[in-house]
């Protein structure tokens, strides 16, 4: 790594101010992309402005007809969180499979999202469910904010405060992982809300998202069964050593169907 | 590792303006997001600069890039190199043609480029995407450009109205597309050596 400054400011002003007065600057949260990248030299920030301790950032709450995720919150405090587990089971679960436990004791929800990475879980939850995401100056709908590999709707100097999502107890993620990294291949999250079946999709190369024929199929009272990949645009997929692109075309269907099947 | 990328886009404009765009560093540096310099070094050579930022990676990739052969206005190819530091390098060749078409121009590229470094334990994966969405955002800034720089009015046609010279146009730095395409494609698989 290279040599560098390193604040943890006391609230969310300071550390929007220290964003703002130093162009080289960069929020880092759990670290699980962004250590490795600047290990690695593939990045020369020159400043880390942490934001873990943020008490804006922080907390799980109950708020009407959901949960409301504080950005800083870890993969395994979403996990063991009995309010989530209550409204939102499946996203328990999402969280508590997520990487391996030293990755889910650092790692951050907020972190996450504003990486959106291309094969990260909670996306794909997000998108599935119409969560809508709080930054220090709006909130985005999950719809909006994802705009494709590694890109969000985020402006320079932004941070996600937080995420709300709807109680849904019909709800799965089923993921078919890559068994050494615990990063999807491809993985599917299924949601049935008052206004439809949702479904999402992470892995396929792009960045996450909604297999609208699908959903559109079963909304129509077509059965699960019948969704093949023949529904699904292969253009959403890429290969690389771990599979190719009609591998993980195909798996999307397989792990759609399966999550479907569990919410029936 | 090698990577073949290949694309087409249809430019509203004649062969003509189109070359003359793809002469113009002013030009290609303003649809080239993140390039910072683009500079002929020799008659039939060019360097670039271009920081490209994806996700937590930023680079800078430096590259030199010549010129083999041209048929102005219809094609030329290029070889080129490119240097990333830490995150690798990237070489190749490619070859860019300009067909009429439509009224307009359709513009070509086959390019094969060869990857080393960290770049070369990555796999191709989201090389092809990235690529995509930069030859994307570029060509839709680029179609701007040529459709302003586009004589007012008249059928496109009106041929060769004295079709700038050879000389004029020789040195052209269109192979800076490709190339720069590539070189930042090839970076976007340095963004997921973690996985």
């Amino acid at each position: 790594m290279y040599e560098l400054a390193y604040s943890r400011p006391a609230s969310l002003a300071d550390a929007l101010a220290l964003l703002a007065e130093d162009e080289g600057a960069q929020a880092i949260s759990g670290g699980q992309t962004l250590m490795p990248v600047l290990r690695a030299r593939l990045a020369m920030p020159s400043r880390l402005v942490d934001l873990l301790k943020l008490p804006e950032l922080t907390g799980i709450r109950t708020v009407d007809g959901g949960v409301e995720i504080g950005a800083a919150t870890t993969h395994a405090d979403v996990a063991a969180s009995a309010e989530v587990r209550a409204a939102l089971p499946a996203l328990a679960d999402l969280a508590g499979g997520i990487g391996d436990p030293a990755i889910r004791h650092r790692g951050t929800i907020g972190g996450s999202i504003a990486n959106n990475d291309p094969a990260a879980c909670y996306p794909s939850a997000l998108l599935a469910l119409g969560a809508s995401i709080t930054t220090s100056q709006r909130t985005v709908a999950a719809e909006d904010f994802f705009t494709g590999m590694f890109s969000t709707a985020l402006e320079p100097g932004e941070i996600v405060t937080a995420v709300r999502l709807p109680a849904c107890q019909r709800a799965r993620y089923i993921k078919f992982r890559n068994p050494a990294s615990r990063f999807a291949l491809v993985g599917a999250f299924a949601a049935q809300l008052p206004s439809g079946t949702r479904i999402a999709i992470t892995g396929g190369g792009h960045g996450v998202f909604r297999w609208r024929e699908a959903e559109a199929h079963l909304d129509s009272g077509g059965t699960i069964d019948a969704i093949t990949e023949d529904m699904l645009d292969l253009a959403h997929f890429t290969g690389d050593l771990h599979g190719s692109a009609e591998y993980r075309h195909h798996i999307a269907a397989v792990i759609v169907r399966r999550a479907l099947s569990a919410l029936a | 590792m090698i990577i073949e990328i290949t694309g087409s886009y249809l430019l509203p404009c004649s062969p003509q303006t189109a070359w003359q765009a793809l002469n113009d560093t002013e030009v290609l540096k303003s649809c080239l997001k993140g390039c910072e310099a683009l500079e002929r070094t020799a008659e039939n050579e060019f360097t670039g600069k271009v920081a490209a930022k994806i996700g937590p990676v930023s680079a800078r990739f430096s590259g030199t890039m010549r010129q083999t052969e041209l048929d102005p206005p219809r094609s030329c190819r290029m070889q080129f190199e490119g240097q990333g530091g830490v995150a690798g390098f990237a070489k190749g060749g490619a070859l860019v043609t300009l067909t009429p078409q439509d009224g307009g121009t359709e513009l070509t590229y086959v390019a094969d480029t060869q990857i080393g470094g960290k770049l070369a334990q990555m796999g191709a994966r989201l090389v092809e995407g990235t690529a995509k969405s930069m030859a994307d955002d570029f060509f839709g800034k680029f179609a701007a450009a040529v459709a302003a720089m586009e004589p007012e009015a008249g059928p496109v046609a009106a041929p060769a109205q004295d079709a700038p010279s050879d000389e004029q146009t020789s040195g052209t730095p269109a192979w800076l597309v490709p190339a720069v395409l590539i070189v930042i494609a090839a970076m976007a698989a340095v963004a997921v050596f973690f996985h």
